[in-house]
């Protein structure tokens, strides 16, 4: 089954284009890695699945289901069902760690109850420990790519996009996050695509990799290795 | 050297101009025939209770306008600035222009349609007319005159934060929430900084304000201080009088700053690369325009049709020009002169802002602000205790104490805008000048000045604005013989014929706006072709 498939999706920027008739499928369980260098439109292609963007022309479908077409949203971003680890992480710095993880379930309007227990599930599962209460400003780097990844976690996505998310941090801390994303991926069955033009992540992450250049896929590869 | 020379020269003249008027006044109201008294503050204390009435009256108008000005403002600013409201450049202009223009001008169109003998006693019963007259002519008909002339503030500063909050915050809750949810608990939380101050802003100014509770007969604490200098010439009984303004304006930005100085609600730059999000209003998006046009045409169209239709023949403007092309004159020319001066001011303070390169670049900062929201009238005074001697009366009795009074209160335009201008040039550019062995007034004049035209213009025009509809200090300090427009238009309101008066509305409203319109055009202009 497809979980994510563009058929000939492009967009426009200030007269540019960025994604020039880009079709791809990506199947239900796959970690796919875009993989290109600065400007090729890897970025342009996680907003354009999570419907922060239009399209200017062709389909978006998100498992099965149009989300996108003929230059118009059918699917608000909070209808697709998609958590994001963005690049700054953009965690908000007037919450604490629990009103970012629980921000997405207060706007599902979950029960109290109900609300506690998943925001302590994700919090155990992505390993953060006591920080609950804190402001993300007050953890390490490390820290708040945990807290990020619980956000993105928190309401059970069946995709989870990942746009450069390890790119301020140190070469020993990459290593170990990156170990995190796989087994978390393995244990929970989301949809990964993530975003890098570090060729060592690629071959880390991808169960395919997507080779982007001036917004279409240059090549595509197949990696060899299982998580 | 020579750039922290003239830096702590510029930041001296704002104190000399702006901080030492403000200590005069306070040192004066202890001083009586040249010996320590505290003869006023206790003919104050005996009429304690009329001045508590009137600060009362005061505050509860300020409030009342401030918190109209936010509950509008607000949302119309998320409009204009984020949204995708069809026309929203325009409303945004259209909704400035009473922010532009005294806010009298605005109080004298209402007064020609709910006013005794203006268009509604045409149109309704003499019963209903009564009743909207006389709130017209009262606390109700100030809040609304003021709201319309400050709410631009809260519009203005909600669109321009809005617009610097970093775009993936709100990416990041779009996936997990619709815009409602989003607005409410992160883009307005993060904003609120700017929004309390625009509210405090909104409030000081109408605290200060005197030219509408003048036209609308609301007795308000400044009218008090006026009526006290100009009508009984009490200048002790008016310096005591302006100390609680003094004290309440201190008192506000203290607490403003108490409240707000918190780092975590400080607004991070965009990341490169962020793309800012509209929100889509979807099928409400024409029932939104028609509300807010609707909004616009009554709020600013027809107070400034009304005066246009009123003033409507050669000869009110005929009249207009006869007695008053003195006043026509000198305002502009002072104008002029204000912002000229405003803006070498406001430039150098800018650019301490900008570099911190003195020490004391916060305090000047926290000066110019302090002084922009004093009342007017305040100033002015200050202006009296510090210029009117022997020895400077050939300042204080030539337009010069005009312009001291400008530069006094406005600095903080020119300078803020300066700065922020200044912000957008990268460092390096001025930093590879130096190296190439440039001085600090080469690179001025090579990098910087051109680069921050466009700004510079801005806060001329900005500048030259509000020396224009500049009411408090003009009033209360204009030398004999020359009075400025907007102070004639008040003392001809008393006996002058209506049409005469709104026929100089129109002509004060042109000559604010013309330069505005005609700038604008060739900016535009400029731009396109480059």
């Amino acid at each position: 089954m497809s979980m994510i498939e563009f058929r000939a999706v492009s967009k426009v920027y200030t007269g540019r284009r960025v994604i020039d008739a880009l079709s791809l499928e990506i199947k239900a369980g796959e970690r796919v890695v875009l993989f290109g260098p600065s400007g090729c439109g890897k970025s342009t292609v996680l907003h354009l699945i999570t419907g922060l963007v239009t399209p200017e022309s062709g389909d978006i479908l998100i498992n099965d289901e149009l989300v996108a077409a003929g230059g118009r949203i059918l699917r608000e971003p909070e209808q697709r069902g998609i958590g994001m680890v963005f690049q700054d992480l953009a965690l908000w710095p007037h919450m604490t760690v629990s009103e970012n993880i629980e921000f997405g379930l207060r706007a599902r309007k979950i029960p109290d109850e109900e609300r506690q227990k998943r925001v302590r599930d994700v919090v155990d599962l992505v390993g953060l420990g006591d920080y609950l209460n804190v402001r993300p400003g007050e953890l390490s780097g490390g820290q708040q790519q945990r807290v990020a990844l619980a956000r993105a976690l928190a309401l059970a996505p069946r995709i989870v996009l990942m746009d450069e998310p390890l790119s301020s941090l140190d070469e020993a801390l990459k290593i170990q996050i990156r170990k995190e994303i796989l087994r978390l991926q393995c244990q929970l069955g989301f949809t990964l695509v993530y975003v890098t033009h570090n060729r060592d992540e690629a071959k880390q992450l991808g169960t395919r990799t997507m080779h982007l250049r001036n917004g279409r896929i240059d090549s595509a590869l197949n990696m060899d290795h299982t998580a | 050297m020579e750039k922290r020379l003239t830096l702590a020269t510029a930041a001296a003249l704002l104190a000399v101009i702006g901080l030492l008027p403000v200590l005069a006044m306070v040192a004066s109201s202890f001083h009586i025939s040249g010996s320590f008294s505290l003869k006023a503050y206790q003919a104050l204390l005996a009429s304690s209770q009329q001045y508590a009435l009137l600060l009362g009256r005061s505050v509860l108008l300020s409030f009342l306008t401030s918190a109209l000005a936010t509950v509008v403002g607000v949302p119309l600013g998320v409009l204009v600035g984020k949204s995708d409201l069809p026309w929203r450049g325009a409303f945004a202009v259209l909704f400035t222009v009473p922010l532009l223009i005294p806010p009298y001008l605005i109080a004298v169109a209402w007064g020609a349609i709910v006013g005794k003998g203006g268009w509604i006693s045409q149109a309704f019963p003499s019963a209903t007319s009564d009743l909207l007259s006389a709130a017209f002519f009262g606390l109700p008909g100030c809040t609304v005159v003021l709201f319309t002339a400050f709410m631009p503030l809260v519009m203005l500063l909600t669109t321009t934060y809005v617009g610097v909050v970093n775009p993936r915050w709100e990416d990041a809750g779009r996936l997990v929430s619709r815009w409602p949810h989003v607005l409410r608990r992160i883009t307005l939380p993060l904003i609120t900084p700017a929004i309390l101050f625009a509210a405090v802003l909104v409030f000081l100014l109408a605290f200060g304000e005197v030219g509408v509770p003048t036209y609308l007969r609301y007795p308000v604490y400044p009218l008090e201080i006026l009526t006290q200098f100009a009508a009984f010439y009490d200048f002790g009984a008016a310096t005591a009088a302006a100390i609680p303004m003094l004290l309440v304006t201190l008192a506000i930005l203290a607490l403003e700053y108490r409240l707000l100085h918190n780092p975590i609600l400080e607004l991070r730059a965009v990341m490169p690369g962020a793309t800012r999000r509209q929100i889509a209003l979807g099928h409400w998006r024409f029932a939104v325009f028609g509300t807010v046009l609707g909004w616009a045409l009554l709020t600013v169209v027809l107070p400034l049709a009304v005066l246009l239709i009123q003033s409507a023949s050669p000869s009110a403007y005929i009249e207009a020009f006869s007695r008053a092309s003195g006043s026509i004159v000198r305002s502009l020319a002072f104008a002029v002169i204000g912002a000229t001066a405003l803006t070498l001011l406001g430039f150098c303070c800018g650019y301490l802002i900008h570099s911190r390169a003195l020490p004391l670049w916060r305090s000047v900062d926290a000066l110019a602000l302090f002084l922009f929201t004093l009342p007017g009238i305040v100033i002015g005074i200050g202006l009296v205790s510090l210029w009117n001697t022997p020895m400077t009366n050939a300042i204080y009795g030539s337009p010069a104490i005009l312009i001291l009074g400008y530069l006094a209160q406005y600095t903080v335009l020119p300078m803020r805008i300066t700065s922020a201008s200044l912000d957008s040039i990268p460092r390096s550019l001025e930093h590879a000048a130096q190296l190439g062995g440039a001085s600090w007034f080469m690179s001025l004049n090579y990098i910087l000045l051109p680069l921050a035209k466009r700004g510079l213009i801005a806060a001329w025009l900005i500048s030259y604005v509000f020396c224009l509809r500049d009411i408090g200090i003009s009033m209360t300090v204009y030398p004999p013989g020359s009075d400025t427009l907007p102070v004639r238009i008040l003392t001809l309101m008393a006996n002058g014929a209506p049409s005469l008066i709104a026929a100089l509305c129109v002509i004060l409203i042109v000559v604010t706006l013309l330069p505005l319109g005609v700038v604008s055009f060739w900016l535009r202009h400029s731009a396109r072709q480059s």
